[in-house]
């Protein structure tokens, strides 16, 4: 197990250099100007931008600016941000709010998708199977601006039941909303994903081995059913849990929450590669993290992939 | 001073005089696709206690520091005017100049030295007497161009700008300078300086009322990162609160502000709320008093807030630019049957709280007429004749727009559709990010037209017709230069008397409108959202203000 670890830490050594330079790469190959993306139209007297394209390496090669980058990264020297925000506070004051948000959505997401999934699959073309389909179809095809406005405004603006944005309410209050939002576009796929393998593992040869031999239904479904089928919903969460940065861009610019989606979402408008590097390793470490620990957990539910 | 991008929309355009940038208009881009229809109903009451206290909603990203030196853009600027206060303002009754920190301004008969004089008894908020010295070493840090804070520019009209300022080659960093001060700023005494400008400069007076040039206090001068979340300011409020990242600034009421007028809240909390949309729902919420109408709202915030809503004319023009670099644009015809084959009304309409323009600068400056543009009236038939005498235009017509808009397509191929239909033209499109079009016009490669807008940095009519028609002015988004044009501005710079002056700065209106390197589009209203405990001041020289509030 140790070997497979630090097999898979290494490996991803190499993935994460090309990862970050090819991230840094995009950020770099936009168009425009980042300092005249700041300064509107006015012009800025020629010291003045000297001063600053000198202060964030701008004037540098692309390679230098990249390895300034990861320099900074390593040895924990963030800098500011263009616009003057010193960037470890920002991680200090962001990362434990996307933290919170991304714990409690996928909670939500997780108890919804698991519930409707299986109660779908085993009581297949039932009422709730159906209803699941069509909301289902409904979640995927309503694209999520219009999902979290429209609960920003009927839950916050209308009944008052929760805050319209900001964390002014603290956790869990003001999580509540968007954590919401997010679990409801996101819980579909988790909820077809778990329904789909349960009916294909209900009918696989095992399945009817056990019945046919004259096990009760719930040692079928706990020791026989559920273990096998749950397997690619490991999968699944793993993805679901090392994507919800990507999912947080939207909902945290939304909703006012000072996250690292926000910050991501910032630092991308206004070109700040050292920036947009800095958050993409983060997100990157997490997923390699992430799927490390789903590879791991994979080991104990199936024996089959130990040994690989 | 912060100006719009030039491929910016005037919804982007910011509030009364300082400007947004493209910032918002990606906020706000995002929220195209909703339309709110509450019953909106204004509520009575925002999250601050007690009385005469606002919380104000600012649709931006938030503050990294309060220094108003070394900030132009319309948040900061709007926080830095509770915290500090400019050497004279303009009334919000009369239109005219009033002092505020300053006890006289004078210029001397050629308009090229200026003596300041202060008004005494004023203090910072630590208790420190406000000196000319206080300004005059202010202005030479931000004059130094290696200290790289943005409202250096302002000082280049000084006498010893250049030494603080030397040219650096590219990719260096520049050095501090031998020269630590400008030549031309010289104190007389603990209440008086006198500023020397490079040229004469009748409008200088004006100038000073920008905000950007607070003085900050001795302490803050020596260690300005120090104080970047703690300012000592001057003016009629200061922090209540410490102030840390991810916070709202929360304001209380400075008793030692001596100015004119002082506002009547006893606490401000401005909030930041990046999406404007957002932050107009929190509104909604009744959990902010004050909040700006994104462009997403324009048709409809008047049913959201029946009875909490106030419009205010921006002082700002919008324009479709004509790249002077582009030969095929050149003659004076082609861009008046451009001109003459936009349906302005039905342009302001689609734009909302709009109205034509008639002129090159907005209808609330001094100097501003209503007949200025000969060109402005839609007439098809004019247009198509206009462009049969400047011998056709056989080529598409390129026109780019700002992506990072919400409404840039939609305003883009409102204008191609005309062109398209009353000129007979082919018209072709092009989205981009705002900075891209202004990098790509800077270096003289756009292709065809775009939108421009422009709001002044100090109302006078010299504002508009210097940055955008001056061959070197700073904000030339046509490249277009005459000298004639030229030699009347530097005229009406060296003229003492203001109404001369006009005259003048009129006659050099009239001489872009004839060569049009831009074509006057519509001026726009701001319209904003108050709680029902609240009046803001409207004033239609300086526009809605949430600081000048009355309590009801």
């Amino acid at each position: 197990m140790i070997r497979f670890v630090l097999r898979r830490i290494l490996a991803a050594i190499p993935i994460g250099l090309i990862v970050t330079l090819g991230v840094f790469a995009l950020v770099f190959a936009m168009p425009g100007d980042p300092l005249r993306e700041l300064a509107g139209d006015k012009p800025i007297p020629a010291a003045v931008m000297a001063a600053k394209r000198a202060q964030f390496h701008l004037d540098d090669p692309f390679i230098v600016q990249y390895l300034l980058s990861m320099k900074d990264l390593f040895t924990g020297h963030f800098g500011t941000t263009f616009a003057g925000a010193d960037i470890g506070d920002q991680l200090r004051l962001r990362i434990p709010v996307t933290l919170k948000l991304a714990t409690m959505s996928l909670v939500f997401q997780w108890i919804a998708g698991l519930l409707f999934g299986l109660y779908a699959g085993f009581r297949r073309n039932g009422i709730v199977d159906r209803m699941l389909l069509l909301a289902t179809l409904v979640v995927l095809a309503v694209p999520g601006l219009v999902l979290y406005f429209t609960g920003q405004y009927l839950f916050g603006v209308e009944l008052k039941w929760l805050p319209v944005s900001g964390t002014r309410d603290g956790w869990p209050m003001a999580y509540l909303l968007p954590a919401i939002c997010i679990a409801i576009a996101g819980f579909a796929g988790m909820a077809r994903l778990t329904r789909t393998t349960i009916v294909d593992t209900s009918n696989a040869d095992f399945v009817k081995t056990a019945r046919a031999k004259g096990l009760g239904e719930q040692r079928i479904l706990w020791r026989h059913v559920l273990p096998n089928a749950l397997l690619p919903v490991v999968t699944l969460m793993g993805i679901d849990f090392a994507g919800i940065f990507a999912g947080a861009v939207l909902a945290e610019s939304i909703f006012n929450l000072p996250g690292l989606g926000q910050f991501l979402f910032q630092s991308i408008r206004f070109k700040e590669g050292g920036v947009v590097v800095l958050l993409s390793t983060l997100a990157f470490v997490m997923f390699i993290a992430i799927n490390l620990v789903v590879d791991i957990v994979y080991g104990f539910i199936d024996p089959r992939v130990r040994n690989v | 001073m912060i100006r719009p991008p030039s491929g910016a929309f005037a919804e982007e355009v910011g509030s009364t005089v300082r400007r947004l940038t493209g910032v918002v208009g990606v906020t706000v881009g995002l929220a195209l696709l909703l339309s709110s229809c509450g019953d909106g109903k204004s509520s009575d009451s925002g999250s601050g206690s007690g009385d005469k206290s606002e919380v104000i909603a600012i649709a931006a990203d938030p503050l990294d520091y309060i220094n108003p030196l070394n900030e132009n853009g319309s948040p900061g600027i709007q926080v830095a005017m509770a915290v500090f206060a400019p050497l004279v303002t303009t009334d919000p009754n009369t239109g005219k100049l009033q002092n505020v920190m300053a006890d006289s301004v004078t210029p001397d008969k050629t308009s090229q030295t200026w003596t300041i004089k202060l008004h005494p008894g004023n203090t910072f908020q630590n208790g420190q007497p406000l000196t000319a010295k206080d300004y005059v070493d202010s202005w030479n840090m931000t004059a130094q161009g290696s200290n790289a804070w943005k409202n250096n520019g302002f000082f280049s009209k000084v006498d010893g700008y250049d030494a603080l300022n030397p040219p650096t080659p590219d990719g260096a960093t520049p050095k501090p300078t031998a020269v630590k001060t400008l030549s031309g700023l010289k104190q007389v005494d603990d209440l008086t300086f006198t500023v020397k400008l490079k040229v004469p400069f009748s409008q200088f007076g004006l100038t000073l009322q920008y905000l950007g040039l607070a003085p900050l206090p001795e302490e803050v001068r020596k260690n300005p990162d120090a104080y970047k979340r703690k300012p000592i300011g001057n003016g009629p409020f200061k922090l209540a609160a410490d102030w840390n990242p991810g916070d709202d600034i929360k304001l209380a009421k400075w008793d030692g502000y001596k100015g004119p007028n002082p506002p009547e809240a006893q606490s401000i909390t401005y909030r930041f709320i990046p999406n404007a949309d957002t932050a107009y729902n929190e509104f909604l919420a009744g959990n902010v008093d004050f909040v700006d109408v994104p462009p997403t709202k324009v048709k409809t915030f008047k049913t959201d807030a029946p009875d909490g809503w106030v419009t205010a004319v921006s002082s700002g023009a919008n324009y479709l630019v004509i790249p002077a670099w582009d030969a095929r644009y050149k003659n004076p015809k082609l861009r008046h049957a451009f001109s003459m084959a936009i349906d302005r009304k039905a342009f302001a309409d689609l734009v909302g709280l709009s109205d034509p323009a008639k002129g090159l600068i907005a209808p609330d400056i001094d100097g501003y007429r209503d007949n200025a543009c000969k060109y402005c009236d839609y007439d098809p038939a004019k247009a198509k004749q206009l462009l049969q005498e400047a011998g056709g235009f056989s080529d598409p017509v390129m026109i780019s727009y700002n992506t990072t808009s919400a409404t840039g397509q939609i305003f883009a191929e409102a204008i191609g559709n005309m062109l398209r239909q009353n000129l007979g033209l082919t018209v072709k499109y092009a989205g981009k990010s705002g900075s891209e079009i202004t990098t790509l016009a800077d270096t003289r490669k756009l292709d065809g037209l775009r939108f421009g807008g422009w709001g002044h940095d100090y109302p006078s009519i010299e504002d508009y017709l210097t940055p955008m028609f001056k061959s070197n002015g700073d904000a030339n988004f046509a490249g277009y230069a005459n000298p004639a044009l030229d030699t009347v501005l530097a005229k009406g710079d060296a003229e003492p008397d203001q109404e001369k002056a006009i005259k003048l700065y009129q006659q050099a209106e009239d001489i872009a409108l004839e060569d049009m390197p831009l074509i006057p589009l519509y001026t726009k209203s701001n319209a904003y959202l108050h709680s029902a405990k609240i009046e803001p001041r409207v004033s239609k020289y300086v526009g809605v203000s949430a600081l000048y509030a009355t309590f009801k």
